[in-house]
């Protein structure tokens, strides 16, 4: 093949000849600098500091880069479920943000691996040292497995759709796969935490379901975010204004209930308790990234999205998810520093473990964020995101 | 083979964290790294206060949770009863550290407390955390049993000496620091304590003196609540308990 018949082939998947739409323009722009910036940050810090950069120690091992990880792959899952809804369980009014939940799940699960590579002591033995090991007791062996194999199927599922196949008896088994594994996945996440008795600010068997519940609710408050404002969808599919006016503002209400739901479970079962280490629930009304999660990730956009004539408003959306999508963040934050917070068998004199992220850790917000937004404004540009099963039927 | 296990008895301990230094020194460790530490605790006020202490080195669990979840295999128990990590497969991905309830790992890549930072006043040559002037042989040295001066971005705990005690002939049923022909082979903790509050021995030989001493002092295990099984005992003597509630203070009190 020449030059000129690999570029026609390239063609053929993306879509170079477009141009690209003045927010993808300002996506692309913003997320590049911003990645930029925040890489650049954290590679400088790790390379002169290494990862003595991270406010993390030996009592409080896991800080905010795993909570930032956590949050994207989280989230990755819950886009990977809304995703299936059209194709596993055929409620084909989700079929308009389909293709678009695909590409942001993998991209979501790019951006918390990038985070993770970043965190982790040693990234690249990881990479062997993982799969061999056989580590079948482990929760995060488990982990490591379900989400590389989560994000082979997300390829595949994209490459599938991309190229207009949505419905032959492959696709629709790739489709039912991966909405298994995007279940697993969050669920074993959910394990590496609820699993640990010797932790009992974490020791839970809801931590599974609480991580799908949230992912996915982050995952709805995602979409929101990016078709209400930002360029939505431009097919002509029935049903689209219905579902962007009623079915996902709606469907976020009723996830931010069932959220409220678990967390007041949560909390009110941790304060009431005597047992050692559920302290925890007490000293976290201190902290500022609980009140973030109540005030602005639960109860303003619950307010929102409570009354149908303003959750349709694209405005009202917008903040409503903006508010959630902080919440949760530093939610995750609060979630890691509350199980660690009452030090393991240090003594009285310990004192509870106090950890605040230095700044080579919040500059992974923008790297990761950066790498997300950049992503996303050159697939909405050149990958046809708005697609739907009907432009090819 | 043996299965090697510790008695510490608590009548006998002062606190002086001797032991903490010998292990520090033996093992060249940064300052603040305790593989084996003093826990105290206190109870009530002047005059009717009640101070109480713990020495605390890693339980080298029958059924270690550190083991359990590392997601390379290089957590491990070996044979002769020691929990050790293989520093040429871990990660750094700190799960053992969650899941070690009694909080003995460490992670060397945080803030030193003490400065100025030791790591840069002996600063490392290659892919080592730090260059002591006072270390063992380089022939000692170990990484596959976590023994000496680590590798940076893994984590490290007590061996309970593995370079000495895996040196102990066949059939060895105590490591006495009392007795020359054992004493090279003692963890050092055990040697070092002054008021031979430490003993080591083999957990599997009924005739052995560690075994005897947990026999007829009531040995006892710490949060046996937990399952994990400790190979370390405590003889807490007279006393009703030992110490080892891990809360600070409750904030609702
Ligand atoms: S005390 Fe902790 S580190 Fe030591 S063997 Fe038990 S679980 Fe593992
Ligand atoms: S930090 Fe190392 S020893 Fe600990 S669980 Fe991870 S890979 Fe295993
Ligand atoms: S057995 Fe060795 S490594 Fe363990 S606490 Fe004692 S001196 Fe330290």
């Amino acid at each position: 093949m020449t030059t000129a018949t690999y570029s026609d082939a390239l063609a053929r998947y993306v879509d170079f000849n477009k141009k690209p739409e003045q927010m993808d323009i300002a996506l692309m722009a913003g997320g590049a600098l911003s990645g930029a910036i925040g890489l650049a940050f954290v590679f400088y810090m790790l390379i002169t500091e290494g990862h003595s950069a991270f406010n993390t120690s030996s009592d409080m091992a896991w800080g905010a880069p795993i909570a930032f990880y956590l949050f994207f792959l989280l989230t990755s899952s819950g886009l990977s479920i809304i995703a299936s809804l059209d194709s596993v369980f055929g409620l084909r009014v989700f079929y308009p943000i389909a293709k678009r939940a695909v590409f942001l799940s993998i991209i979501c699960l790019i951006a918390g691996f990038s985070i993770l590579a970043l965190e982790i002591g040693r990234p690249f033995r990881m990479l062997w040292a993982l799969p061999f090991s056989l580590q079948i007791r482990s929760p995060m062996w488990w982990m490591g497995v379900l989400y590389s194999t989560d994000l082979m199927l997300l390829f595949v599922k994209f490459y599938l759709i991309h190229t207009g196949d949505w419905h032959s008896r492959f696709s629709h088994l790739i489709a039912r796969i991966s909405f298994v594994v995007c279940i697993l996945a969050p669920g074993t996440l959910g394990l590496v935490f609820g699993m640990m008795a010797m932790r009992p600010a974490w020791h839970s068997n809801v931590m599974p379901m609480y991580f799908i519940l949230t992912g996915f609710t982050t995952a709805v408050s995602f979409m929101l975010f990016f078709t209400s404002l930002l360029p939505r969808d431009k097919t002509s599919a029935p049903n689209v204004d219905e579902l962007y006016h009623e079915i996902l503002p709606r469907l976020f209400f009723v996830l931010l209930l069932a959220v409220i739901a678990i967390r007041f479970g949560q909390i009110v079962t941790g304060l009431w308790s005597n047992f050692e280490g559920l302290e925890a629930n007490w000293l976290q009304l201190q902290s500022p990234f609980f009140w973030i999660e109540i005030v602005a990730g639960l109860a303003l956009p619950t307010a929102m999205m409570a009354f149908d004539s303003v959750r349709r408003r694209p405005l009202v959306q917008f903040v409503a998810a903006s508010l959630f999508n902080t919440g949760i963040f530093f939610s995750r934050l609060e979630l890691l520093i509350m199980g660690q917070k009452v030090p393991l068998f240090k003594g009285y004199w310990a004192g509870y473990v106090e950890y605040w992220p230095s700044l080579t850790e919040w500059m992974l917000i923008p790297a990761g964020c950066g790498v997300f937004l950049f992503l996303y404004g050159a697939g909405n540009w050149l990958l046809r995101l708005s697609d739907t099963e009907r432009n090819n039927h | 083979m043996a299965r090697w296990g510790m008695v510490i008895d608590l009548e006998k301990c002062t606190g002086c964290q001797a032991c903490t230094t010998a292990c520090l020194m033996e093992n060249s460790r940064l300052p603040g790294e305790m593989w084996q530490d003093v826990l105290f605790y206190s109870e009530g006020e002047y005059p009717s206060g009640k101070l109480s202490w713990l020495p605390r080195p890693c339980m080298h669990c029958e059924n270690p949770s550190c083991v359990a979840v590392c997601p390379t295999g290089a957590a491990y128990k070996a044979e002769n009863g020691a929990v050790l990590i293989d520093w040429e497969k871990c990660i750094g991905c700190k799960y053992c550290m969650i899941a070690c309830p009694y909080g003995v790992r460490f992670y060397a890549e945080e803030k030193q407390k003490t400065q100025p930072d030791i790591r840069n006043v002996f600063p490392p040559s290659g892919d080592k955390v730090w260059d002591p002037p006072y270390k063992m042989p380089e022939h000692v040295q170990d990484p596959k049993h976590g023994v000496g001066i680590q590798p940076k971005n893994v984590v490290s705990k007590c061996t309970f000496c593995y370079h000495r005690i895996s040196k102990a002939p066949e059939g060895t049923t105590d490591l006495d620091p009392n007795d020359p022909a054992t004493r090279d082979f003692t963890p050092a903790c055990v040697v070092t304590c002054a008021p031979t509050a430490r003993f080591f021995g083999d957990l599997d030989n009924p005739e052995s003196n560690v075994r005897k001493l947990i026999a007829e002092k009531r040995g006892t295990r710490l949060l046996d609540q937990t399952g994990n099984r400790p190979q370390v005992y405590y003889l807490a003597g007279e006393s009703p308990a030992i110490p080892e509630t891990r809360s600070v203070r409750n904030p609702k009190t």
